[in-house]
């Protein structure tokens, strides 16, 4: 698939994944004073990344287990983990506020780095459209 | 999966923690409490926080399709602190015992300070929270624009 829209595609694909990820991160934060609450984790980068990397033969998948296919772009569904590995404090609860309040920061800067490079992308193909019968 | 699910989120946290503050005050206004309506002093209470899940049949189906289910948090109840109440020795008051010991509440105030503080700085973290995700909402919109 190398259309016109093929870079806004991978590019919406990215912006899905920080979207579900702020929302684990305010989940984080609201349960910040929850007993035996764990924190939740959202990864996308490593399969998208993969999808991307990988230009040989694509094989369509229907269950996370099928073997020796690399998903296509379009496939692409960001995972949900809950961090189970520590709790500092004696409630149980595993979320560091400080540590939350940094990844939503950097996760919405990703995200508008991202729509700005969506705009310039739609920009890109307007120019084509538009400048080339002058 | 709803637009604002986000901002949804982050408001139950600011309504859990009102409840909290709410609490909290309740807990310092009656400090020096030595009667209530059932003759002894006033109670230390607490609120109890409780991750909220929604619990349609949606949400079971995304439990295993890793699907994300949260929806913010809850507080499940408000209960009273079982600790002994603290003696003081103040005999003409009213409710002294023979002994001139008056029964005061379970209530710490510095703790309770402290507490106010806790939930307060959460409160201001979930304010921070809606903002960003107010702000990533409305660059979105910038897509296709100008």
């Amino acid at each position: 698939m190398k259309d016109m829209m093929n870079n806004v595609n991978i590019l919406s694909k990215a912006l899905d994944g920080l979207w579900l990820r702020n929302k684990a991160i305010n989940q984080n934060i609201s349960n910040a004073n929850t007993p035996n609450y764990k924190r939740l984790e959202v990864n996308f980068e490593d399969r998208l990344k993969s999808a991307l990397n990988d230009t040989g033969l694509k094989l369509k998948t229907t269950h996370e287990k099928h073997i020796g296919a690399v998903k296509s772009v379009d496939e692409i569904e960001p995972s949900i983990q809950v961090d189970r590995s520590y709790a500092y404090r004696f409630d149980g609860n595993n979320v560091d506020i400080d540590v939350e309040a940094a990844n939503l920061a950097k996760n919405a800067i990703m995200y508008n780095a991202v729509i700005n490079q969506i705009t310039s992308e739609f920009n890109k193909i307007k120019s084509v459209i538009n400048e080339g019968s002058r | 999966m709803g637009l604002f699910d986000s901002i949804n989120i982050n408001a139950s946290a600011l309504t859990a923690e009102k409840t909290r503050i709410d609490v909290i005050s309740k807990n310092i206004a009656n400090a020096n409490t030595t009667r209530t309506t059932g003759g002894l002093p006033y109670r230390r209470q607490l609120t109890v926080f409780e991750e909220s899940k929604k619990s349609t049949f949606d949400s079971y189906l995304d439990k295993y399709t890793n699907k994300f289910n949260g929806n913010g948090v809850k507080v499940s109840r408000i209960i009273e602190d079982d600790s002994p109440f603290k003696m003081k020795y103040e005999p003409g008051h009213p409710d002294a015992d023979e002994n001139g010991y008056v029964l005061m509440p379970n209530v710490d105030v510095v703790r309770e300070m402290v507490d106010l503080i806790d939930a307060q700085r959460a409160y201001d973290a979930n304010i921070t929270a809606i903002n960003t995700t107010k702000t990533m909402m409305m660059n979105a919109l910038e897509i296709g624009g100008r």
